[in-house]
């Protein structure tokens, strides 16, 4: 993880940016919303079939095998980011420099029922944040147990025969229903919590750009604005 | 009386009587100009054709009886409305007949048949779209024609007993009313004349039958069972779940079969339809140790169209039956989990964002007061 890095040059004095995502982490995200987004838009038109846009898509079943098959190769993409992911949290664990910044702490609880508290009206300030919020956490978990959840009951309705070799029968059902309901869930929760807090309540497109601004470490992440500043400041 | 008078009384008796015979006449002659009720040709014509012997050769050597047994005729649905002789042999009315212009037996029945028509033109229609008459127009002699069902001389109601439906076409489609015979229908039909269970018109259509090959005939196939099996009060009487046709249409099967049936009727679909596991004339009770739907037949039913499944492969279909702990628990809890798991995702996503947009307004206007 590198902390902070100043951008000064010696005619105007720019304002400083904090590496946020590294180039490995934005492609994961951009591959994981482009498969998501695949995902959604070939998975919901089969579970809602009666509606026109999801007939106009299914118009012939050869184009319904097509959008089978777009499905399945945004799955591939999707368990391979998922792979990618998986692989270099162990590598970083094995070199023992996991960051563990996402993990919930009991902190991320006080922290929710401080800022209930500031939405109803009870508290005039807001609660400082580290590296991520309670908020970022929660959406990182959630998608997290989606997509392993999408992914092995997809897998089961994928290869049932091939599943049902060492399960037990109930479970081809069981992910079915998984599946279709999950992938609603997770677009409530994607389209509802996660497009409010990256692009409604303020844009915060770090996500892309790897970078936020000093105001915006301040504003929004003031303890690792602290932490990382305190740090480089007291090398300065 | 002076003679004025009694040529004015003259003249008005007169003038009364005619009215009076002109009126009686409308009575007369309106019932008259439909043809006499009776059995007056009847009798006539058995004069001759009551005799068992008589018989003529047709140009195919074959012999053609010309005995009608008045037996026949005083049992016939025509004889008890007064339908006579000619009304079908129309092109006989006078003795000695036309020499019979037809080759065989049979060029004579397609050609009698025709006649029925005249009365029964609906149904007549009704049978020139059918696969049987499709069979006829490829060249088939033997494709039924009215009276190979209903009989000619001796038309009785086609379904006293309910029975006789099924011996009907069995006289041509004898392989298949032996299967039906063994199912659970047809044992029920044959034994007790059970008044409920489909006859082979009921599935197959009484007139217009339709060649149950094609691939309309499979995805109306569920709708058709289901005009039963989703009847609760009739499904009650045999102690049988009325469920099974909805829980069918939310099945993988199921969903494939309707949407090919609103969308691509003609275009073949695999997904299994009613028949495919339980067997067309050959259906049986589930507890029946020869039914394919038997849990000890199940894997190899599935295996018709799944032929790598294996044993556990059975528990993956739920067989019908709603959702329950004890059959499908795995079901049972995904859909417990999600039942209360959604609405909670989505009014925790809902009421915080909302929370926060409020927060948000309100801190701004303040901010941006003076």
């Amino acid at each position: 993880m590198s902390g902070t890095q100043a951008k000064s040059t010696p005619l105007a004095r720019q304002e400083r940016t904090f590496l946020r995502f590294t180039l490995g982490q934005r492609w994961e995200h951009a591959l994981l919303f482009l498969s998501i987004l695949v995902l959604l838009l070939t998975g919901l038109p089969q579970k809602y079939r009666e509606f026109s846009i999801s007939q106009d898509l299914l118009a012939t079943p050869d184009q319904v095998y097509l959008i089978q098959n777009i499905h399945h190769a945004a799955a591939i993409l999707l368990s391979l980011v998922v792979l990618y992911h998986l692989g270099r949290i162990l590598v970083l664990m094995s070199r023992r420099s996991l960051p563990g910044d996402l993990l919930p702490t009991m902190q991320d609880l006080r922290d929710a029922g401080h800022m209930i508290q500031y939405l109803l009206f009870l508290r005039k300030d807001k609660p400082k944040f580290g590296r991520y919020n309670f908020e970022q956490k929660v959406t990182y978990w959630v998608v997290f147990f989606s997509v392993a959840i999408m992914g092995i009951s997809g897998l089961i309705i994928w290869f049932p025969i091939q599943a049902t070799s060492f399960l037990p029968g109930g479970v081809v059902p069981a992910a079915k229903l998984a599946h279709s309901t999950e992938s609603v869930v997770l677009a409530i929760f994607i389209l509802i919590w996660h497009i409010y807090h990256v692009h409604i309540e303020r844009l915060n497109l770090s996500m892309f750009t790897g970078r936020l601004s000093e105001d915006e470490m301040r504003t929004y992440h003031e303890k690792e604005y602290e932490r990382l500043v305190g740090q480089s400041g007291e090398k300065k | 009386m002076t003679p004025r008078t009694f040529h004015r009384q003259v003249f008005w008796l007169i003038a009364a009587g005619v009215t009076a015979v002109v009126i009686s006449l409308l009575f007369v002659v309106s019932p008259a100009s439909a043809k006499p009720t009776g059995q007056e040709t009847v009798k006539y014509c058995l004069t001759c054709h009551g005799d068992p012997t008589l018989s003529t050769t047709l140009p195919s050597g074959e012999t053609l009886s010309l005995y009608v047994a008045e037996d026949d005729l005083r049992h016939s649905v025509h004889s008890a409305v007064g339908i006579e002789c000619e009304a079908c042999h129309n092109d006989i009315s006078e003795y000695p007949h036309p020499a019979i212009k037809f080759q065989t037996k049979r060029e004579l029945s397609l050609s009698y048949y025709q006649t029925c028509e005249k009365c029964h033109s609906s149904n007549y229609q009704k049978t020139q779209d059918s696969m049987h008459a499709q069979a006829a127009a490829a060249g088939n002699q033997n494709a039924p024609v009215c009276t190979d069902c209903h009989g000619a001389h001796d038309i009785r109601p086609p379904d006293e007993p309910r029975s006789l439906i099924s011996e009907t076409c069995g006289q041509c489609h004898s392989q298949i009313v032996e299967t039906y015979k063994q199912s659970v229908h047809g044992a029920a039909l044959m034994n007790d004349e059970n008044p409920d269970v489909p006859v082979c018109t009921t599935c197959h259509g009484v007139h217009n039958i339709q060649d149950p090959r094609t691939s309309q005939f499979r995805v109306a196939e569920p709708e058709l069972c289901a005009g039963c099996h989703a009847n609760k009060e009739l499904m009650d009487k045999y102690g049988l779940s009325s469920d099974v046709y909805d829980i069918y249409k939310r099945s993988w099967h199921g969903v494939d079969v309707s949407v090919y049936k609103a969308r691509w009727p003609t275009i073949w679909h695999d997904s299994a339809v009613c028949s495919d596991c339980h067997g067309i004339h050959d259906i049986r009770s589930t507890g029946d140790p020869s039914s394919m739907v038997n849990p000890k037949n199940l894997l190899n039913t599935c295996r018709q169209c799944h032929p790598s499944a294996g044993p556990n492969w059975t528990d993956a279909w739920t067989g019908h039956n709603p959702i329950s702990l004890e059959r499908t628990p795995f079901l049972f809890y995904v859909d417990k989990f999600y039942g209360s798991f959604t609405p909670f995702v989505l009014w925790v996503c809902v009421i915080y964002v909302v929370l926060q947009i409020i927060r948000n307004t309100v801190d701004r206007v303040r901010r941006n007061r003076p």
